[in-house]
C-alpha cells in the first residue's frame, strides 16, 4: 500500500550542517523529535525552527545565523535525542 | 577531527535503536549524554576500559537507559538493579558497575536495597534520575514528589513531603553523595567524572524533566518551558550541607557535591585490606 503524504510534508533524513569559518553546527534530522531545547539554550540564537519534517513528522531547527556561533556546545549537551553535534573547526 | 557526519557519543550508543522513546525534551537523555562523556573520558585517560562498563537498570522509563548505551548491560526487575549489579561486581570485581534508574525504582520499591548496598558502601555507582513522578505508569506520586503538587493520584496536591534521598544516604556508609540536573549537564557530567575515579558506593541524584505527565499535571507541558521551570528552581553550591539538600519546589532545589570521602569499601574489607 503506498501512503500518499500531504504536500507540505517534506521528509528529510540528511545531516544539516552549516559553519562558520570557526565551527560547524550538524543536525541529524532523523534523531530530532523538535522540543525546542537546543533553539531556547543557545545563547547567540544561532538555531531557528525549522519548516522541514523528518520522517517521524517532527520539524527539525536549522543553524540559521551560524555565524553568531561561540562553539558553547551547550545545544549538543542539552539535546535529549544526540542530535545535533559541534565541531571546532580552526583556531 | 570527526568527519563531520557523526555525533561523538555515538560509539557509546547502539544508534540503529534511535531515536529512544523517550518523550519529545524528557531529560533522561540529556542526564544519559552527560554520563556517556564522563565516561569517554575517564576511557581515553586510560583509566577505564570500555569492556568492563556494565549498566545494570530495573524498570521504569529512566531504566531503558540499558537498551540504548554500547555497554554490557542487563534490564532487571522493578528495583531490583541494585542487588543484581551487587551480584555482577562481587562475580568480576574488575567491572564498573552503574545502576541507572528512576527515583520509583531506586528509592521506592528498590529502596532497601539502595540502604544496604549504602551501608555496605558497596563498589557501585547509583544514578537516580529524579522526575518527580512514577513516569512510565502514567505519572502517579513518587517518593519525591514535593509537597502540594498534582500528580495522577494527587489530584488535590500532594500531601506527603518528599522523601530526601540525599539526606538517607548520605547518613549511611556512601563514599560519595551528590545532586545534579538535566538543567546542567556539564556538573552532571563532571560528578560522574568524579564517581568513577573512586571506590565504594558513589550515588548522585539526577534531577530530570518529565514534560509529558509530570509536566502536564502541573500545567507546564511544553518541554522548554519545564526545562527552563526546573532551572530557575535549582541553586548550585560548591559544598551545600547535608541541612540544605531537602527538596522544595518552592524555596529551590540544591545541587552540589554533598559527601566525598574514602572509606573502605565492601571489596576493600573482603579483601581484608582496609585503610
Ligand atoms: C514489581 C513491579 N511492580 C510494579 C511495576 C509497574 N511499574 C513499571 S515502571 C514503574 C515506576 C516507574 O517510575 P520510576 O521508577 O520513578 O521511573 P520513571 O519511569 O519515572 O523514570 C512501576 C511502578 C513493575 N513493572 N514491576
Ligand atoms: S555551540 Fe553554542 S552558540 Fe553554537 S549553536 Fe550550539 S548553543 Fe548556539
Ligand atoms: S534539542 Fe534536539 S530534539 Fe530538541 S529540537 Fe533541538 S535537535 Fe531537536
Ligand atoms: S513519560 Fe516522562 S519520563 Fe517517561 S519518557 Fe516521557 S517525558 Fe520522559
Amino acid at each position: 500500500m503506498v501512503i500518499e503524504l500531504p504536500a507540505h510534508v517534506l521528509t528529510d533524513t540528511r545531516l544539516v550542517s552549516a559553519s562558520s569559518t570557526r565551527f560547524r553546527v550538524n543536525i541529524i534530522t532523523s534523531r530530532c523529535k523538535e522540543c525546542g531545547i537546543c533553539i531556547g539554550i543557545c545563547p547567540t540564537k544561532v538555531l531557528v525552527k525549522g519548516s522541514k519534517h523528518n520522517e517521524y513528522g517532527f520539524r527539525y531547527p536549522t543553524p540559521a545565523n551560524i555565524e553568531k556561533c561561540i562553539g558553547c556546545k551547550l545545544c549538543e549537551y542539552n539535546c535529549p535525542e544526540f542530535a545535533i553535534f559541534v565541531e571546532v573547526l580552526g583556531k | 577531527m570527526p568527519s563531520g557526519n557523526s555525533h561523538p557519543l555515538d560509539q557509546y550508543l547502539r544508534t540503529a535503536r534511535l531515536p529512544h522513546i523517550w518523550c519529545p525534551g524528557c531529560g533522561i537523555g540529556i542526564a544519559l549524554g552527560g554520563v556517556i562523556r564522563a565516561i569517554d573520558k575517564r576511557i581515553k585517560e586510560g583509566v577505564l576500559k570500555k569492556e568492563n562498563v556494565v549498566f545494570v537498570t530495573g524498570i521504569g522509563c529512566s531504566a531503558r537507559t540499558s537498551f540504548y548505551v554500547n555497554f554490557d548491560a542487563a534490564h532487571t526487575l522493578h528495583g531490583r538493579a541494585i542487588a543484581f549489579a551487587t551480584g555482577a561486581k562481587l562475580a568480576k570485581p574488575e567491572l564498573e558497575v552503574i545502576v541507572i534508574g528512576g527515583d520509583g525504582d531506586i528509592a521506592g520499591i528498590g529502596g532497601n536495597h539502595l540502604l544496604h548496598a549504602a551501608k555496605r558502601n558497596m563498589d557501585l555507582i547509583v544514578l537516580m534520575i529524579t522526575n518527580f513522578v512514577y513516569a512510565m505508569t502514567g505519572g502517579q506520586v513518587a517518593p519525591t514528589t514535593p509537597l502540594g503538587l498534582y500528580t495522577t493520584t494527587t489530584p488535590h496536591g500532594n500531601p506527603e513531603p518528599p522523601l530526601n534521598v540525599v539526606k538517607v544516604v548520605s547518613s549511611l556508609n556512601a563514599n560519595y553523595v551528590a545532586r545534579a540536573s538535566v538543567t546542567h549537564p556539564l556538573l552532571v557530567e563532571q560528578y560522574m567524572y568524579k564517581a568513577l575515579g573512586m571506590r565504594g558506593f558513589r550515588f548522585i541524584e539526577i534531577l530530570s524533566t518529565c514534560p509529558e505527565v509530570f509536566g502536564r499535571h502541573i500545567g507546564v507541558r511544553d518541554p522548554l518551558t519545564l526545562y527552563n521551570s526546573l532551572r530557575s528552581k535549582v541553586i548550585i553550591k560548591q559544598s551545600p550541607s547535608i541541612d540544605e539538600s531537602d527538596l522544595d519546589w518552592e524555596k529551590g532545589l540544591v545541587i552540589g557535591e554533598y559527601l566525598i570521602r574514602d572509606n573502605p569499601s565492601f571489596l576493600d574489607r573482603i579483601k581484608g585490606g582496609s585503610k
